[in-house]
C-alpha cells in the first residue's frame, strides 16, 4: 500500500480511530496488537507471501536478543548469537536482492580470464519490499543487546511491532530500538499538539512527493532514457532535476512517515534536515538520509576504529562505509561507483578537518540571507551530490560513462522540449519557490508550516493542496524510488 | 480526538471552499455545451452557444469554441448551394475540435491553403460511424450540395454497431444530477478531467474493468464481425463513393477493412504517414486529441490527398 494511494487514505483514518478508541480501555496490548495486525495489512497488501520473511526476521532476532542478554548475565558476550542474527539477515538480504549480482558478477571475472560460461544459475527474484530497511533494523537490535546500548525486550509482540511498524516498515526512517521500541512497551496517549504535527508533516511529505517528485518524474525519465541523443545542457538539466526527485521523493516518504507515526503517538527519527543547503559532502551527509548514515556509523564506522585511528585506517574506513552503503542501495555496480565516488569527495574535506565543522549549524544561522561564500559552497555540494547521481541513476556502468562523456563532449546549450509538450516554465518556477520555501524553514524539518498568524497558515495549507491539483499527473508512476531498495 | 476531528473538518470545508474559488478564478476548469436530439433523431450541441474547454491541469491547453446555428463547433455557419465549392468533415470529437479555438481549426486550416473553398466540420464528441452515416441520410439534401464528403473514422471502436440508434441513454446521463452536481461543482469538474478521482473510480469499478477488458481483447480479433458492422452500415445508409473518403491512421488500422474499403471503390486519407514522420509531437498533453501541429498535419492530409 502506498502512502499516496485512495486505499492508504482509508486506512489510516480507520487505524487512527480504531487506535484511539482501543487507547481508552488502557490495555496496551490490545493497542499493539492492532498497530501489528495494520502494519501485517498494510505489508500484505502488497504481497502477503513476503510477511513470512519480516516475521521470520523478529523471531530470529527476538530469540538472538534474549540468548545474548543471557550469555551476558552469564558472563559470556553472546557473540555466537550475534554472528546467528547478522547471518541470519545478511542471507536474507544476500538472496533476495544480491544472488543475481554476485551470479553475474561471477560469470563476467570468469569472462575476463577467458572461460566464457553461458550463466543458468541467475534465478527470477522479487525483491521484497523494505527488506534492507527492516533487516537493518532488526539487526541494530541485536548489536544494540551485544554492546549493551539495550535491554531486550521480553515481550514478542511489542518486538514485532517495533519491527514492522507500518509508517516506517518499507523504506525507514529505519529506527534504532533505544528510540522506537522504548515508546512501544510505554502506554501512549493522544496528544492534539503531536497530532496535529503529524498531519502537516503528512501534507508536506503529500507535496514533495506528488508535486516534486512526480512532477518532474517525466522530464527526468525522458532524459535519462534518450541521453545518448542529448546535447550536455539538457544532461545538466536532466541529472539536476533528478536531485531534486530523489530528494521530494524519499524526504517526502519519510515525512509522511514520520507524521503518521505522530499520530500514533510516535516520534520516530529525523531521516532528512535539508541537504540541499549543505556546505560541503560531510554536511550533506549529516542531513541525507540520516538514520542509515547514523546505522553505518555506529555499527561499521566506529567498529572499525572510526576517525580514532591513524590516518590511513580512518580514510580505509570511510571507504568502506560509502562503498557499502552504496551497495546496500542496490545490486548493480552504478551504485557502488555512487559510494566510491562520494568516498573520494570526503575524503578530502576530512583530511582538512571540516567533517564536523557544520555538525550543529545551518547555513545563514543568524542571518535571513547566506553570503556570497556561503552560496558558493550550497552551490558546490550540490554540483558534486547531482553529478554522484549520474550513476545513482543511470541503469549501468556504461550508462553512466557515456552520460558524463556527453557531459564533457557535446557541451552546446538547447533548450529542452518534453515529447508530451510538458511547460518547462512551470516546473522552474516551483522548483525555485521550493528551495525559497525550504530555506526559510532550514531550522526545523519538522516544522512546514511554522506561521504565527493562523490564517497565513491556512492560506499555505491551500495553496500547497492547490498545487497538488496543479501538478497531479496521472500517467506517472506513483511508487517510492527508495522502494527498490 | 474531537477537537481534532472538528478542526480538521473545518478547514478541510474552508479548504475545499477556497480551491473551488482557485479553480474558478483561474478557469481551470473545462465548460461542455449542452446537447440535444434534434427532429432528424441527430445528437448534437444546443446552437448558439460559446464557452471554453480546458485541457490538462495547470490549463496546459484552453480553447474557445463557438457552436454555430446547426449546433456544431464551428468559425461559419453551414450554407451549402451547388454554385460554391464545399468540403465537408464529418467525425467525432477529433473533428468537433474543441481543442482548439475554434477559428483555428482544421477545416479553417484547409481554407487557408485553398481558394474558394468553405469548410463545414460536422464534428460531436462520442459519434460512431453509424452516427455520422445517419447524419448522411438525415441532411440528405445538404451533403447532396457539397462536392466532396471526407468521414473520420478510428478503427475498430466506431464499427461496435451495425444499425443506428439515437444515444438518449447519454443524454439522459448527462443531464442527471450527478453529471448536473459535477458540472457546477467546478473543483470535482477539474479534479475529474485531470485524473485525480481515477484511482477512486478504479477502486470501485476494478472488477467490471478487468471484464470489459478481457471482451474488448475478443472483440479486437473478430475482425469480421467489425467488417460486417461496416457492410450493413453501408447498406441502410449507402454513401456516394465517388465524393466520398474515409480518413483515418492506417498504422491503427486492421489491412483487412483497408482491403474490403478498396474492393467497395471507397477512398481512403491516411494521416498516419504523415504524423509518423513529424519530429514534433501531434497530440495534446494528458489526452491523445490532436495538437496544432497534428490538426494542421491532418489538415495537409486531405489536402494533398483531394488535390484541393
Amino acid at each position: 500500500m502506498l502512502f499516496n494511494s485512495v486505499e492508504y487514505l482509508i486506512f489510516l483514518p480507520l487505524i487512527f480511530i480504531i487506535y484511539w478508541i482501543v487507547a481508552k480501555f488502557n490495555n496496551l496490548k490490545i493497542q499493539n496488537g492492532l498497530i501489528l495486525t495494520a502494519s501485517y495489512i498494510f505489508y500484505g497488501l502488497w504481497d502477503w507471501r513476503f510477511l513470512f520473511l519480516i516475521l521470520a526476521s523478529t523471531i530470529v532476532d527476538y530469540f538472538v536478543g534474549l540468548a545474548i542478554h543471557k550469555k551476558q548475565t552469564q558472563g559470556d558476550k553472546g557473540k555466537l548469537f550475534l554472528w546467528l542474527s547478522i547471518l541470519f539477515n545478511v542471507s536474507l538480504l544476500g538472496f533476495f536482492k544480491y544472488y543475481n549480482f554476485f551470479v553475474d558478477a561471477f560469470v563476467d571475472m570468469v569472462l575476463l580470464f577467458g572461460y566464457p560460461i553461458q550463466s543458468t544459475w541467475t534465478l527470477n527474484i522479487i525483491l521484497p519490499v523494505g527488506i534492507s530497511f527492516y533487516t537493518f533494523q532488526t539487526m541494530s537490535y541485536s548489536l544494540d543487546i551485544y554492546f549493551k546500548r539495550i535491554k531486550p525486550t521480553h515481550n514478542f509482540l511489542d518486538f514485532a511491532t517495533f519491527v514492522a511498524f507500518f509508517p516506517q516498515l518499507v523504506a525507514g526512517p529505519i529506527e534504532r530500538a533505544s528510540n522506537l521500541l522504548g515508546q512501544i512497551t510505554n502506554k501512549r496517549s493522544f496528544k492534539y499538539e503531536q497530532a496535529v504535527e503529524g498531519l502537516k508533516l503528512i501534507l508536506w511529505g503529500l507535496f514533495k512527493k506528488m508535486v516534486i517528485a512526480d512532477g518532474i518524474a517525466p522530464m527526468v525519465d525522458d532524459i535519462f532514457a534518450n541521453y545518448d541523443t542529448m546535447p550536455a545542457s539538457t544532461l545538466v538539466l536532466g541529472v539536476s532535476l533528478f536531485s531534486f526527485q530523489v530528494y521530494g521523493d524519499f524526504s517526502g516518504y519519510s515525512d509522511i512517515a514520520i507524521g503518521t507515526a505522530k499520530l500514533f503517538g510516535i516520534e520516530l527519527m529525523s531521516n532528512f534536515k535539508f541537504p540541499n543547503f549543505s556546505r560541503n559532502v560531510a554536511e550533506y551527509w549529516q542531513r541525507w538520509h540520516i538514520s542509515l548514515s547514523t546505522w553505518f556509523r555506529h555499527y561499521l564506522y566506529i567498529p572499525l576504529g572510526g576517525s580514532r585511528v591513524s590516518r590511513l585506517k580512518s580514510i580505509r574506513n570511510i571507504c568502506i562505509i560509502f562503498l557499502v552503503s552504496g551497495f546496500w542501495h542496490g545490486a548493480n555496480w552504478t551504485f557502488i561507483f555512487w559510494g566510491g565516488f562520494h568516498a573520494l569527495a570526503y575524503i578530502p574535506v576530512f583530511l582538512m578537518g571540516r567533517n564536523t565543522i557544520y555538525k550543529n549549524n545551518v547555513v545563514a544561522e543568524n542571518t535571513l540571507f547566506p553570503t556570497f561564500k556561503e552560496i558558493g559552497q550550497l552551490f558546490a555540494t550540490f554540483v558534486i551530490v547531482t553529478f554522484s547521481r549520474i550513476f545513482f541513476r543511470s541503469e549501468s556502468l556504461t550508462d553512466s560513462f557515456v552520460f558524463i562523456k556527453r557531459l564533457f563532449t557535446e557541451f552546446h546549450w538547447e533548450p529542452y522540449h518534453h515529447p508530451m509538450g510538458y511547460r518547462m516554465i512551470d516546473y522552474f518556477v516551483l522548483l525555485a519557490i521550493f528551495v525559497l520555501y525550504e530555506f526559510r524553514m532550514r531550522r526545523d524539518e519538522r516544522n512546514p508550516f511554522k506561521f504565527k498568524s493562523p490564517i497565513i497558515r491556512f492560506v499555505a495549507y491551500t495553496l500547497v493542496i492547490f498545487c497538488i491539483l496543479l501538478f497531479y499527473d496521472d500517467g506517472v508512476d506513483r511508487s517510492f524510488i527508495y522502494f527498490q531498495f | 480526538m474531537i477537537k481534532l476531528f472538528l478542526k480538521t473538518s473545518l478547514y478541510l470545508i474552508l479548504i475545499v471552499l477556497s480551491l473551488e474559488l482557485l479553480v474558478r478564478v483561474f478557469h481551470l476548469y473545462p465548460e461542455d455545451s449542452p446537447r440535444f436530439i434534434d427532429e432528424m433523431g441527430v445528437e448534437k450541441r444546443i446552437p448558439n452557444y460559446n464557452g471554453f474547454s480546458v485541457t490538462g491541469n495547470r490549463r496546459q491547453n484552453f480553447s474557445e469554441y463557438h457552436i454555430n446555428n446547426q449546433g456544431f463547433n464551428s468559425y461559419r455557419e453551414f450554407t451549402p448551394s451547388y454554385s460554391k465549392k464545399e468540403l465537408a468533415i464529418i467525425g467525432d470529437s477529433y473533428i468537433q475540435g474543441f481543442h482548439q479555438n475554434y477559428y483555428n481549426s482544421i477545416g479553417k486550416k484547409i481554407e487557408n491553403r485553398t481558394k474558394d473553398l468553405e469548410v463545414y466540420e460536422y464534428g460531436y464528441a462520442g459519434w460512431d460511424l453509424a452516427d455520422q452515416l445517419h447524419l448522411l441520410q438525415a441532411y440528405a439534401e445538404d451533403f447532396d450540395k457539397i462536392d466532396h464528403i471526407v468521414i473520420y473514422m478510428k478503427y475498430p471502436m466506431d464499427l461496435g454497431r451495425a444499425t443506428y440508434e439515437p444515444n438518449t441513454g447519454r443524454i439522459k446521463q448527462l443531464n442527471s444530477i450527478p453529471f448536473k452536481i459535477r458540472d457546477n461543482i467546478k473543483l470535482l469538474y477539474y479534479a475529474s478531467q485531470i485524473g485525480f478521482l481515477d484511482p477512486v473510480k478504479n477502486l470501485m469499478t476494478e472488477k467490471q474493468d478487468a471484464k470489459k477488458a478481457s471482451n474488448t481483447e475478443q472483440e479486437t480479433a473478430l475482425d469480421s464481425l467489425y467488417i460486417g458492422n461496416f457492410d450493413e452500415l453501408l447498406k441502410v445508409y449507402p454513401i456516394n463513393t465517388t465524393k466520398t473518403s474515409i480518413l483515418l491512421d492506417k498504422r491503427n488500422t486492421s489491412p483487412k477493412f483497408l482491403e474490403h474499403c478498396t474492393e467497395k471503390g471507397i477512398d481512403i486519407i491516411d494521416f498516419g504517414s504523415e504524423f509518423e514522420q513529424s519530429k514534433k509531437p501531434v497530440t495534446l498533453i494528458y489526452d491523445m486529441h490532436w495538437n496544432n501541429n497534428g490538426r494542421s498535419l491532418v489538415a495537409k492530409s486531405i489536402i494533398e490527398h483531394l488535390g484541393l
